[in-house]
């Protein structure tokens, strides 16, 4: 089993990390690619740079539109979404060092753990919402569960120096063995990364799209 | 409805068997024209369609927002996104791969004729109102969906009678929707001047074909004979305000601003509004002014944009109400709100507000014009669509009305009844056949008018 040993904690990173940039950019640029449509904003739009970026900022973070009209699945929402950008950020966190790094490890793992349960009730629960959704919709929250889960019984999320010393293997492409809990959670991270840029998961690009390119136009009026 | 005509999707239908042809195969075609649909030479709309077919995240949100759905009682097949999902399982399905390779998994089916036909019946449930894509965190567009639909449908000879034979091709070859001749025309305009003159007790000359005027106004022609009163006011605010300015008649091209290309096809669409800016260019007005309709607005001010190259549109473009708001601010126009002392509310078209951004100007001629101006709730960007858009307005087929008055009229009615008035204003044709219906329909104690209406009724001489 070395060799399999081998393969998720020293290939599969390099591998899926390339996948993940070269699936988003080729999505990325599929879109940007295309051709100028005619104007079909939506009024009123932020105009300046500053005002697109606060209203930006205000969704990504707040999620506004679900709290506006759509309450019962902000607070899941808003859980979940917030837990993957502590995620997000605890590799860089870890990276530097920072006392910070585990606690919000943690604090993401049962975030995504949470919020993607609720979401997952919140789909189940209201009939007209499991209607419209098709498996795939309670497959993408089960990856994120399952990821947060494992993140956190193992104690990856946690283990600031462990994970750190393994990261930085990796980065100084000399990459070694995590301690054999931590396997589970690398994989799945690395299925979750390849998974992304095929999946509808990679909203948050089309997102930047729906609302520069279209939503908000071009016009200023 | 006739026991004749078959039953396709709901208790409502749209689409005649001869448009239709339910029978007929017509999968493969539909399948052809789809692919066309998806590919970047269908430029028109093709970021926001193929972004809106990728993005949704099945959160409902914009169900909790859509007029039809909530009106309908939360009616499953009037929901935003199973509207949608007709066209997108179908794209999943035969245009991407994870649809080819595990379609149940991503929900991707099949295309069958009996699916095709209630498609083709449900893309005429939606008005293309873009309320929901205002409150979907992920600016996926339902509209464009529908809208996209619609064309494809129509690439394959589906299409509402009201919307093609009867209203572009009708328009393209009579001059104007209405299939007005010009002596027809230039009698209506000689009544209307009668009128003006009984009313007022003054003469507002109005003239007709002058070329090199600085504005040529062109209404929506169904106005001649719906609306009367907003043609009238308009002639008496040019007159009032000195304009150079004249109507056209059909013997000059068309003359008439409304383009049903807007709610089907981008070739229809296109072709009238070419015609129209010829017709402006062999006039030498200076400014196009268009009249009280939402949707010619939206295709002269921004559709049109990319379609027709600047160079070839050598004049200004303003709505009436820009316009308005313009003379009012110069004194150009003085207004006395006391001749207008009922309560007065106004309805955002779509057109206007959500797609047109004309929030502002209406709001201050209304409160120029009218003693009692009270806005309705929700507005401006969530207004409820009245449900006259997208050509609903003129399509009363069988009990097709009573679709519209039992959805989106209903609610725009508990909307109208909330404020109090006794008259709502708005600047769209198609808003005020919706209107005339829900006063009536719903018998609310209250009429609609047009914005030049009460302008004219406000004006000091
Ligand atoms: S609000 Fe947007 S993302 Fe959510 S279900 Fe509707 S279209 Fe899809
Ligand atoms: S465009 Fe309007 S009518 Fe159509 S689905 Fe969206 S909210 Fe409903």
């Amino acid at each position: 089993m070395e060799w399999w040993r081998h393969f998720v904690a020293a290939v599969l990173p390099y591998f899926s990390l390339a996948f993940f940039v070269a699936g988003l950019l080729y999505r990325v640029l599929y879109w940007s690619r295309a051709p100028k449509h005619l104007h079909w904003e939506l009024f009123p739009y932020p105009h300046t740079l500053g005002e697109q970026l606060k209203e930006m900022l205000t969704e990504v973070f707040t999620l506004k539109s679900l709290f506006l009209h759509n309450r019962r699945a902000w607070l899941p929402s808003l859980t979940m979404h917030w837990g993957i950008y502590l995620l997000v950020v605890w590799p860089f966190l870890v990276l530097a060092g920072l006392p910070l790094a585990a606690p919000a490890g943690k604090a993401g793992g049962v975030l995504a753990l949470a919020g993607s349960l609720l979401l997952l009730c919140y789909r189940l629960a209201r009939s007209e919402v499991r209607r419209l959704s098709a498996p795939v919709e309670y497959l993408n929250l089960l990856f994120i569960f399952a990821l947060a889960l494992s993140g956190l019984q193992s104690g990856f999320l946690g283990d600031a120096g462990a994970v750190r010393s393994y990261l930085l293997g990796l980065a100084r492409f000399t990459p070694e063995q995590p301690p054999a809990g931590y396997l589970a959670p690398v994989l799945l991270a690395e299925l979750f990364l390849i998974y992304v840029p095929l999946s509808r998961m990679a909203h948050f690009a089309a997102k930047f799209f729906t609302y520069h390119k279209v939503k908000w136009g071009e016009l200023h009026r | 409805m006739s026991a004749a005509v078959k039953k396709v999707f709901d208790d409502y239908r749209v689409l005649s068997d001869e448009a239709l042809q339910p029978e007929k195969p017509r999968v493969k075609e539909f399948l052809a024209a789809m692919k066309k649909s998806l590919q970047r030479d269908n430029w028109t709309f093709w970021l926001p369609y193929v972004l809106s077919l990728e993005a949704c995240m099945k959160c409902g949100t914009c169900g909790e927002v859509c007029p039809v759905y909530q009106a309908s009682g939360r009616k499953e097949i009037y929901h935003p996104v199973y509207r949608a999902d007709m066209l997108r399982k179908i794209y999943k399905r035969y245009f991407t791969w994870p649809g080819r390779l595990f379609p149940a998994l991503v929900g991707a089916e099949d295309l069958t004729e009996e699916k095709l036909n209630a498609l083709a019946e449900n893309v005429y449930r939606c008005t293309v109102c873009r309320r929901c894509a205002v409150a979907c965190p992920m600016a996926v567009d339902n509209g464009v969906i529908v809208r996209e639909a619609r064309k494809i449908l129509d690439a394959i000879g589906i299409a509402p009678e009201e919307l093609k034979e009867n209203g572009t091709a009708k328009q393209l070859q009579a001059g104007n929707a209405p299939g007005i001749n010009t002596a027809a025309f230039l009698d209506m305009v000689e009544f209307l001047e009668e009128e003006i003159r009984e009313a007022r007790g003054y003469e507002v000359k109005i003239p007709v074909d002058k070329e090199g005027a600085e504005y040529l106004l062109m209404h929506n022609a169904g106005d001649y004979l719906a609306f009367a009163e907003t043609v009238m006011g308009a002639a008496e605010i040019m007159h009032a305000a000195g304009a150079d300015w004249t109507l056209n008649s059909p013997q000059t091209g068309i003359n008439d601003a409304v383009n049903y290309g807007v709610f089907y096809s981008d070739a229809e669409f296109a072709r009238i509004i070419k015609a129209q800016v010829e017709t402006v260019k062999r006039l030498g007005a200076r400014v196009l002014v268009v009249g009280e309709c939402g949707h010619a607005f939206e295709a002269f001010k921004y559709l049109i944009l990319r379609l027709i190259p600047e160079k070839e549109r050598p004049f200004e473009i303003k709505s009436i109400l820009e316009l308005i708001d313009q003379w009012i601010k110069e004194g150009r126009l003085k207004l006395d709100p006391q001749k207008n002392p009922e309560p007065v509310t106004f309805h955002d078209s779509c057109k206007l507000g959500r797609l047109g951004g004309m929030y502002e100007e209406p709001r201050r001629i209304l409160k120029a014009a009218c003693a009692d101006f009270r806005e309705m709730s929700p507005n401006r960007e969530m207004n409820l669509c009245c449900g006259g858009g997208s050509g609903f307005a003129i399509m009363e087929k069988g009990n097709f009305l009573e679709f519209h008055m039992e959805t989106y009229g209903k609610l725009k009615a508990e909307q109208l009844k909330a404020t109090g008035a006794s008259i709502v204003a708005c600047a769209c044709s198609n808003c005020k056949a919706q209107f005339r219906e829900i006063i009536r329909y719903h018998k609310l104690p209250m009429r609609y008018a047009g914005v030049s209406e009460l302008v004219a009724n406000a004006l000091v001489r």
